[in-house]
């Protein structure tokens, strides 16, 4: 059947395996079949084969944690993440992948007044003990937060859905470290409710796409957006590509994550005594390799605590992957041990992501994790 | 921080939803029960995806597909493949370049990515007992923290098995100065085709008896499975230098790494491109390799720090009256990494160009390099195929890689028909077929250009010894006529691809 995927996308790959080791899920399972160079194989065979849907096709293509550090690995650039992207959106609109409860469950992103209701209820069943431990709510999540109040029109902080709902202590931290650099920060809030990338992932554009035309009207031009969760960010600035029009690539060139855009003016921090902490750095797979501005974290973190120290796996995935984690729970807790033996030898104090979807599954594994700029702000508010 | 042991969950997972269908072949149930149904593979996908390794050469459709984790199990899967009369071939990363884990004759793999364990590292003795299936570069990784390091570095080496390594006899840049993975393995566990599992060579100086272990390194499959290996560990040495040379044309450059040979002087490596595959390399790293120069050249050496920087110096001035346009020191260890790294992902940047390569292994005398690369040249000329040549030039070693896209009628045969003459040219150069990636599929129909059928007779003598029905990867390595009993093996008929 016809992918819908670009015949000179899936010929840039050379099948030399140099992406094997990068991957998450062929790095725990040894399975060709989990591989990058096997996944585009197999959309080779479906496409251009005429290979049936099987089960273990689909199952190739599901187990993908789309965290693309294939891409980096991969000197022929093969742009996986889109191909991967493509298939599924194929799928989807087939109805072979991504069944109506997930459908359903991606409704309330977009949605704040529905994710808050949601959420406060969640918040309740958490406290009753009827929230199962597998589903990786490692925080607490609040049933009532105060809400942030734009301070100018310097910058947008993007806010997002769950993040919002769950993690809204991260932005308001983000935004005190943005306001004490001299921005005015307008928190995003109903304006831009959703950036899609979940939806994406799941082969649901379309609804990404209307999400991205929704925030493109909403929010003013020219100013700079900001993004202090990875995924978002990632996902925010490949609408140009997404929507394909000059007006989406303008709107991505102004999105920038939050740390990339502090290094570029780290002489506007204020200087602070460095938090007495060793602090392990764990990349976001969509800051590391989708945006590349991973340098950017070390950079604006690094005057604020006593010691930084790297993870030795190269960056590989938590298996977190956004929903991913609930959807294939058995291989990211598989990919997480990986991690969880990097954390343990680098001996650090916590650990700093800059993704809500790593802190989360992270924190189930009991690791204490925080936002880069939860740190910068404790550093610039201690006495 | 402690995880929670998903390992046993994992079992049941690569096959979930097929693990619901009924298995009714009577080689896979017994494989299953040997090993677990979850590491036994008989989709038509699963299958399917061995077909091809990084060469040219597609397979078969292969038999069932095994993931053992301990040598009994490799054991067990040897004495259930005579049951049923069923070859068997094995598979690391599937990265080798002559089709030598292909499936020919519906074989069962035996995928040894399962059995990735570092067992021992002994720094007294400097030796480290790995299972087959451990990544060349994370042994390195492993060992560095403890000062020392693997020395074959294969330009897969971040990808491929050290199994492979052994099959393959791999060598890598730095086998200039440190020799080639048969050098630094000392002893190997194997398990025959017959279920028996031996030690091969052993951890004293000078084992006892015939070198059955040099016999088994670079047998490519052909003698058995390598279920864990004794190698030897290498200090890191105490400085090192990385010098990258431009030149006008890669006849200079061929020349220079002559004459810094003649010399007396042994680089850790000599690596040279020429400028189309600089121009692909450059595009990906951007590590300043100079695009607009016809070759470069790119010198290490290693040791203590004020010897080799006599050498790094001579290297220079011994480029410099060979024609070289500049020369230049890695300042930093970044810009040696980001340098290295450009040459060790060079096969894999040609999709920018093409996307198919034919990446060819000849070894020719370093005198004659710049006469047999020449010839390289217009052979690729005269059959119309685009050649780009990087090679390991300190041992002679080329690797011209011939880049197509084989969707243009008649390609494919225009490379096999250049490639076979830059074979004979290497050959009648005096040199010989394959440095370091095996004859597999690719090279066997050229056996008979370096060897007489005596020799190739006694060659099939040896692999009956350890292989009397020639089960274990039969169709690689020896023509068929020395080796009558794969045709046998071959005879097995493959099922349903999509099954």
């Amino acid at each position: 059947m016809d992918l819908h995927l670009d015949a000179e996308d899936l010929n840039s790959c050379v099948q030399c395996g140099l992406c094997l080791p990068a991957c998450p899920t062929f790095r725990v399972t040894g399975d060709e079949s989990m591989s990058p160079r096997g996944r585009i194989q197999l959309m080779r065979e479906v496409q251009d084969g005429d290979a049936p849907l099987t089960d273990e096709v689909l199952r190739s293509f599901e187990t993908c944690v789309q965290c693309r550090a294939c891409e980096p690995a991969c000197p022929s650039s093969v742009p996986y993440g889109h191909l991967m992207e493509r298939t599924r959106e194929t799928l989807a609109d087939g109805g072979h992948i991504t069944p109506g409860w997930q459908r359903v469950a991606f409704k309330p992103l977009a949605h704040p007044q529905l994710l808050q209701i949601g959420s406060a209820a969640l918040s309740v069943a958490q406290r009753a003990g009827l929230v199962p431990k597998r589903l990786g709510l490692s925080a607490e999540i609040p049933f009532r937060q105060e809400p942030l109040t734009a301070s100018g029109t310097d910058v947008y902080l993007f806010t997002g859905c769950v993040m919002d709902a769950w993690q809204r202590e991260v932005h308001a931290a983000g935004q005190r470290v943005l306001e004490a650099a001299g921005f005015g920060v307008t928190p995003t809030a109903e304006l831009a409710p959703c950036c899609g990338a979940l939806q994406a992932h799941a082969g649901l554009a379309d609804d990404t796409r209307g999400l991205a035309a929704t925030m493109m009207a909403n929010l003013a031009p020219d100013r700079p957006i900001l993004v202090d969760s990875a995924g978002c960010g990632a996902a925010m600035k490949d609408y140009g590509h997404l929507l394909g029009t000059a007006e989406a690539e303008a709107f991505s060139a102004r999105v920038f994550d939050i740390q990339e855009w502090l290094a570029d003016h780290l002489d506007k921090l204020p200087q602070a005594r460095p938090l007495d902490l060793r602090v392990a750095v764990q990349d976001p797979c969509h800051l590391r390799h989708v945006q590349r501005v991973h340098g950017a974290t070390r950079a604006v973190l690094a005057p604020f605590v006593r010691e930084l120290v790297e993870l030795d796996d190269d960056g590989m995935c938590c298996g977190a992957g956004g929903a991913y984690s609930v959807l294939e729970p058995e291989l990211a807790g598989a990919i997480r041990d990986r991690k969880l033996g990097a954390i343990d030898r680098a001996t650090p104090d916590l650990v700093a992501s800059a993704n809500p979807g790593c802190s989360m599954h992270l924190g189930a594994a009991d690791v204490e994790t925080a936002h880069p700029m939860e740190l910068v702000d404790r550093a610039l508010r201690q006495v | 921080m402690a995880g929670t042991a998903w390992s046993d969950r994992l079992r049941n997972l690569t096959g979930r939803r097929a693990g619901t269908t009924p298995v009714a072949d009577p080689l896979v149930a017994d494989l299953q029960q040997a090993l677990s149904a979850d590491r036994v593979h008989d989709s038509g996908v699963h299958r399917a995806l061995m077909k091809k390794d990084a060469s040219v050469f597609t397979g078969g459709v292969s038999g069932p597909l095994c993931y053992p984790e301990t040598t009994e199990e490799v054991q067990a899967i040897m004495r259930i493949a005579e049951r049923h009369d069923r070859a068997v071939v094995p598979r690391g990363a599937g990265t080798g370049l002559a089709g030598g884990a292909i499936p020919l004759g519906a074989p069962i793999v035996i995928a040894a990515t399962r059995m990735n364990r570092i067992v021992d590292v002994d720094l007294d003795d400097r030796v480290a007992w790995v299972e087959p299936g451990v990544v060349n570069l994370d042994l390195t990784r492993h060992l560095q923290p403890l000062g020392f390091h693997f020395a074959p570095d294969p330009s897969s080496q971040q990808v491929c098995t050290i199994g492979g390594n052994v099959a393959n006899n791999s060598g890598g840049p730095h086998c200039l100065a440190y020799g080639v993975t048969n050098a630094h393995v000392v002893a190997l566990e194997v398990v025959l085709p017959s279920g028996e599992a031996l030690m091969l060579g052993g951890l004293d100086a000078e084992p006892l008896g015939y070198d059955l272990r040099g016999a088994f390194v670079g047998s490519e499959g052909t003698l058995g499975f390598t279920t864990k290996v004794a190698v030897t560990i290498t200090p890191n040495a105490p400085a090192v230098r990385t010098l990258l040379l431009s030149f006008d044309t890669i006849r200079d450059a061929a020349n220079t790494v002559g004459a810094i040979i003649a010399d007396g002087i042994v680089p850790a490596a000599l690596e040279v491109m020429d400028q189309r595959i600089t121009e692909a390399v450059e595009n990906y790293v951007g590590a300043g390799y100079p695009t607009d120069a016809g070759a470069v050249l790119l010198a290490e050496v290693d040791g203590l720090a004020d010897g080799i920087a006599i050498d790094a110096d001579r290297i220079g001035e011994i480029g410099r009256a060979h024609g070289a346009i500049d020369v230049r020191q890695a300042a930093t260890e970044e810009e040696r990494a980001l340098l290295w790294k450009g040459r060790k992902t060079a096969f894999g940047a040609i999709a920018q160009i093409a996307p198919d390569y034919y990446l060819h292994d000849t070894v020719v005398p370093r005198a004659k390099l710049a006469d047999v690369l020449d010839e390289v040249y217009a052979i690729a000329e005269r059959h119309d195929v685009l050649v780009m040549n990087v090679f390991h030039a300190g041992d002679g070693n080329l690797h011209p890689l011939l880049v197509f896209d084989a969707r243009i009628e008649g390609k494919l045969d225009a490379v096999h028909a250049a490639g076979s003459e830059i074979l004979a040219a290497s050959v009648a150069a005096g040199g010989v077929l394959s440095g370091e990636h095996g004859i597999g599929v690719e090279k066997q129909a050229y056996m008979d250009q370096m060897f007489t059928d005596d020799d190739m007779d006694h060659q099939g003598r040896l692999r009956r010894a350890f292989d009397p029905v020639c089960r274990a990867n039969p169709g690689k390595v020896l023509p068929m006529g020395h080796s009558c009993a794969d045709i046998a093996a071959l005879r097995s008929v493959p099922s349903e691809v999509w099954g």
